[in-house]
């Protein structure tokens, strides 16, 4: 199964941009995003990251997987923001019985709160899709020479991407940690109650941890074994190059965050 | 060829990882020639990885500890210097063929080293082209490191190694997940690179009837002390130290002791299936056995 933080190959105009103009769209956008404060800016920068996934034509059905797997999140913060979020104009009046202690007779639901529940949902949808839409369209080595190039320390840029990297073998490894516990008839994850999953994560977490932390150390002894950081310098046997497509796309990135940072600012 | 030249020399070495109330290794002294290949066999938590780990200066750069004596590798003190400078003295191949392959290609995975030393690019991928035709994965450039087999992750590992240039060649139970064809893969070219290219070969590994095949030394680790060394019959035919050590000797070995108990000797002590061939033809032709 395809993960969303893995390379997918392709020959797509995005593709085959420069890292740098990637890596510049992401961290506009990304800090674009946390900026905004109106609902239809968000939703703006939302379908714009939704056309570049279509340009990409990375697999839809990764997307969906993402989503189904960010969609608990999202419903409990549309319901949380709806519940608790001020506002004037009352939908539902208290949906918490007047008998419950401490918090009965509250828990309103506004038109307000229904709106930022709604514009918190859709920022954290385009927040969240930014990334994978980077990376799964560069390979790890040229979004590393990417970083290298923007004058991030080598070193710096290899802990980024040796991170990125360890995602899908993380996912493997909570696959095999549930593959065994199923094997002895563990079945919390899939047919236990809410407070049953709770209770058992860290029989899931603790193995994961470990292992990662292993693993981590391993690569770290493989990779200081072959003169990692030997020197300030390193050298690279592929070479990236800005063509005139990637300047074209960074200056529509930059006047796009512009334009959206003045739509906020003037509203 | 084994020369007379020391390569690594040992002395008086503890070493105790942090917090540990004792010694991993203790009271250490060995010589290493340039071009031996040198086994260690030992049972689990005997200090093999410690061993193999010290050697490349991973211990204690990396993690700390108390270390007593010295090491020198290729004239370098490897307490004194960093793991990155002795890479270009020591290669090591870990147990895990996964977690030491971080990249997405092979030739990135080769060409990493090289790179960190900041190498021109064409002198880089001539080195990578040679190690890569060494390991016998030329063809596999721009294939992901994810998509070979155990024996060939292990043989890219090694690449990787080679493209260093080192003198030394430390593998740390390499083979202990591979299975029987990925394993004789690896000890083949390990065994290639020791006669071919002069490499010197130091194994940790649990396979006693490889160890015998392939080592001009092996060294016998024992609740963290060196307890014998020797030429393979020496060692495997010390079948009550073998014993008390939990080490099986090989299948042959055990053959030749087991004629032995019955008064059958051979002409010389077997450790490889080819010296019990030849020792049991002599055996039938001479018609005897020992006491008569």
């Amino acid at each position: 199964m395809s993960s969303l933080i893995e390379y997918y190959s392709g020959q797509s105009l995005f593709h085959r941009l420069d890292p740098r103009a990637k890596i510049i769209f992401l961290v506009l956008f990304t800090t674009v995003i946390f900026i905004i404060q109106h609902i239809y800016l968000a939703i703006v920068v939302l379908l714009i990251v939704i056309a570049l996934w279509c340009v990409a034509r990375l697999p839809l059905r990764s997307m969906g997987g993402y989503f189904k797997m960010l969609g608990s999140i999202i419903v409990f913060l549309f319901v949380v923001q709806a519940m608790l979020y001020p506002g004037q104009v009352i939908l539902i009046d208290s949906i918490i019985p007047p008998s419950v202690p401490l918090i009965g007779g509250k828990g309103n639901i506004t038109e307000e709160g229904i709106l930022f529940g709604f514009f918190i949902t859709t920022r954290l949808l385009a927040m969240v899709s930014i990334l994978p839409l980077v990376v799964m369209t560069t390979p790890i080595n040229r979004f590393t020479l990417g970083l290298v190039r923007l004058r991030l320390p080598y070193q710096l840029a290899y802990i980024i991407t040796t991170a990125l990297n360890l995602v899908p073998v993380l996912k493997a490894e909570v696959g095999v940690i549930m593959d065994a516990q199923r094997l002895r008839a563990f079945r919390t994850f899939e047919k236990g109650s809410l407070i049953a999953k709770l209770k058992a994560y860290p029989l899931l977490v603790t193995p994961l941890v470990i292992g990662a932390m292993r693993r981590a150390e391993l690569i770290d002894v493989a990779m200081q074994s072959r003169g990692f950081g030997a020197k300030r310098e390193r050298a690279y046997i592929e070479d990236i190059a800005m063509k005139p497509s990637d300047w074209v796309f960074t200056a529509l990135t930059v006047l796009c965050c512009l334009a959206v940072l003045l739509a906020n600012f003037l509203s | 060829m084994v020369t007379k030249e020391p390569y690594i020399s040992i002395s008086n070495m503890s070493y105790r990882y942090p917090d540990a109330k004792h010694y991993a290794l203790e009271e250490l002294n060995l010589t290493i020639y340039k071009g031996e290949f040198v086994v260690i066999l030992g049972e689990h938590l005997a200090g093999k990885s410690t061993f193999c780990q010290i050697l490349n200066g991973a211990i204690p750069n990396f993690k700390g500890g108390e270390m007593k004596g010295s090491v020198i590798v290729g004239g370098l003190n490897t307490q004194e210097v960093s793991v990155a400078e002795l890479a270009q003295k020591v290669g090591i191949v870990l147990q895990d063929p996964e977690a030491q392959l971080f990249t997405t290609k092979v030739i990135s995975e080769v060409a990493f080293g090289p790179e960190n030393l900041c190498l021109d690019v064409d002198e880089i991928l001539e080195r990578v082209r040679w190690a890569l035709q060494v390991v016998g994965l030329a063809s596999f450039e721009e294939r992901s490191p994810t998509s070979l087999s155990g024996g060939q992750k292990q043989r890219l590992a090694i690449a990787a190694a080679l493209a260093m240039r080192p003198e030394v060649l430390v593998l740390d139970e390499a083979t202990s997940q591979l299975d029987p064809v990925g394993t004789m893969e690896v000890f083949a070219l390990v065994q290639e690179l020791n006669k071919k290219y002069n490499v010197t070969i130091i194994m940790a590994t649990h396979k006693s009837e490889e160890a015998a095949q392939f080592a001009d030394r092996i060294l016998i680790l024992h609740q963290y002390r060196l307890i014998a060394e020797g030429v393979p019959q020496e060692v495997f035919q010390n079948t009550k130290l073998l014993q008390q050590v939990n080490i099986r000797s090989p299948q042959v070995s055990q053959l030749a002791t087991y004629l032995e108990e019955r008064s059958l000797c051979l002409s010389e002590f077997p450790v490889t299936i080819e010296q019990v061939r030849r020792g049991i033809e002599q055996l039938f032709r001479r018609g005897e056995n020992c006491e008569l």
